[in-house]
């Protein structure tokens, strides 16, 4: 069940210069939403911020009460939620959205994530690790302190191999050379995927390519995350063609295969 | 006079229809009514206005789509939407069981188009009224196209008129020069109400990029932005009409929506804000019940149009 909860800031990691993980308390949403969901976030008192803002759940300490948004800043209302104050309250509307469906035992399950994009991943491999596997976790950024929480995944037992452009971290390239690499193991695996768009252009190819399951998540800009204003399209093949889905309800996880990726605006 | 403990009745009556609240969920912006079951409090809502509906299924037009500007909501949607029979089949089931008043929005191409969803809705059990949108800014024929000519607007308005016996309530574009024209002009026509304002032709650009915002270049403005502009034109239909009108703009809580009410609106649709606070509802009903109980209202709608014009005495402090 979606609720609208107010949480406070209990706690604040600085990452990178423009990137900070975020732990908000709410007993709630710290226990109900799935891996790849979402929260619609306001900051309140600031009118020059009307529209709430998407943020894919991290991970969740249900001990504590308290879950956490990896948050980079990209624009005043980034801006204006990592100078919240600590106690400082945030109105959460959540848990919005799909979520990543898991794979069958049978799969190797491979994640691949660019800077940011990594965000709904924590999650997901604490659910793995809770069923006793381990994904491969590829993590690409520019340079090294754009591999965002990549502790946590080792903490997890998880596989990570990193790459930079600038060689500073793992391979000097780009993580869909990691990809290539993982992929030349050819065993039956799981693509998960969430990062910039030509980024998610060349896993998609390389998934389709050999036939492997490949989820992706896709964020938009939304203005109301319950599937009413549609602002949030991705246009994708369906039962009768080809329709725009919204990825506050239909998505932000979607089927790579149905991503019509010729028709998305946002090859960023 | 009632007591300050008495509780105060804000249902509404507009057009034969009776609304709990004077509070709507604006048209395409509360899909199809079901999808805030969660979050909102629906007993505080009187009514809700569904997307807008062609005869036929829409894509929409293509993102980006939306865009945040200072207190407002820039949007160029292009009416996605289900098509009526979709809506009367998988839709209207869900709708009759919340209770409130429902107004089906309809929008065509042609006035035919307009007229025979006019006609199907008659026969579907639970439409309170049909409010005909003739002011998206958003579309390439159809929308503002008629509602920016007062002929165009009657005829369609008559058409519609025609093919049913249910309200018909044409939404009104502030994008005309005298709003009064084009309220008189529905109104003899055969209109039982009007809505207004809809969203304001608007732009904005990346300058980084020099591209638009939006996909469609220009889209349609929403939010507080507009309330004062649609306060004013509410206020100025109110000088030209008799029918009642359901007022729109930017309304955030119960002085706004007051604002409206006071400048001759029978009810008001919020819809920017539903998206930022679902709590809105239950805040501005509490908010008018509070007020109604403060200057001792019995009833709210005793209240339309009640704008006081002498301004000699007016309260200190801003």
């Amino acid at each position: 069940m979606k609720r609208d909860e107010s949480a406070a800031l209990v706690h604040r990691e600085s990452l990178s210069p423009d990137a900070f993980l975020l732990h908000f308390e709410s007993e709630t949403l710290s226990r109900s939403f799935l891996p790849g969901q979402f929260t619609m976030l306001r900051v309140p008192d600031r009118s020059d911020l009307l529209l709430r803002r998407p943020y894919s759940f991290c991970d969740s300490r249900p001990e504590n009460g308290s879950f956490s948004l990896l948050v980079k800043i990209a624009g005043k209302g980034t801006k204006a939620l990592t100078e919240l104050p600590i106690g400082g309250r945030v109105d959460c509307l959540g848990p919005l959205g799909s979520s990543f469906r898991l794979p069958d035992d049978a799969r190797k399950p491979v994640v691949v994530a660019g800077g940011v994009g990594i965000a709904p991943f924590v999650a997901l491999c604490r659910l793995l690790a809770k069923r006793g596997l381990t994904a491969t976790v590829l993590l690409g950024g520019r340079s090294a302190h754009d591999l965002y929480l990549r502790s946590d995944f080792d903490a997890l037992g998880m596989n990570v191999r990193t790459s930079t452009e600038d060689g500073t971290h793992g391979h000097r390239g780009r993580v869909t050379d990691l990809l290539a690499k993982a992929l030349e193991e050819d065993v039956p695996m799981e693509l998960y995927s969430c990062g910039p768009t030509p980024m998610l252009l060349r896993v998609a190819a390389m998934a389709r390519e050999r036939g492997i399951p490949h989820q992706v998540s896709l964020e938009r800009r939304m203005g109301c995350g319950m599937g009413c204003c549609l602002g949030c399209v991705v246009y994708t093949r369906t039962e009768s063609g080809g329709d725009y889905l919204r990825s506050c309800t239909e998505g932000p996880v979607f089927d790579a295969e149905t991503v019509v990726w010729e028709r998305d605006p946002y090859p960023l | 006079m009632p007591s300050i403990n008495a509780e105060p009745d804000l249902s509404v009556e507009v057009a034969g229809i009776r609304f709990r609240t004077p509070l709507i969920a604006a048209s395409g912006t509360f899909g199809y009514g079901t999808e805030y079951l969660d979050v909102a409090d629906y007993d505080a809502i009187g009514g809700i206005a569904v997307k807008g509906l062609y005869l036929a299924p829409r894509e929409g037009a293509p993102p980006p789509r939306i865009w945040e500007t200072p207190s407002g909501m820039l949007n160029a949607i292009g009416l996605q939407e289900v098509g009526i029979e979709r809506f009367v089949e998988e839709k209207m089931p869900g709708l009759r069981e919340l209770g409130v008043a429902i107004l089906v929005n309809i929008c065509g191409s042609t006035l035919e188009e307009y007229a025979e969803l006019a006609g199907i809705l008659d026969d579907v059990e639970g439409v309170s009224g049909i409010e005909m949108n003739i002011s998206c800014p958003n579309v390439h024929q159809g929308g503002i196209l008629f509602g920016c000519d007062p002929l165009m607007a009657a005829s369609v308005t008559e058409a519609v008129r025609a093919r049913t016996s249910l309200p018909v309530i044409p939404k009104l574009t502030p994008n005309v020069t005298d709003i009064g024209v084009v309220a008189r002009a529905v109104e003899a026509a055969g209109a039982s109400a009007i809505s207004l304002i809809n969203t304001i032709p608007a732009m904005a650009i990346d300058v980084e990029t020099r591209k638009p915002r939006l996909a469609n270049v220009v889209g349609g403005l929403s939010g507080p932005a507009i309330r004062p502009i649609a306060v004013r034109l509410v206020h100025q239909a109110r000088q030209a009409v008799r029918i009642p009108i359901l007022g729109i703009g930017g309304i955030t809580n119960h002085e706004d929506a007051l604002e409206f009410i006071l400048a001759g609106a029978s009810a008001v649709q919020i819809g920017t804000m539903s998206f930022v606070d679902p709590s809105v509802w239950k805040k501005t009903r509490d908010g008018l019940a509070d007020y109604c109980r403060r200057h001792r209202v019995a009833s709210l709608s005793s209240l339309t149009g009640e704008l006081v014009a002498d301004v000699k005495a007016v309260p200190q402090g801003w």
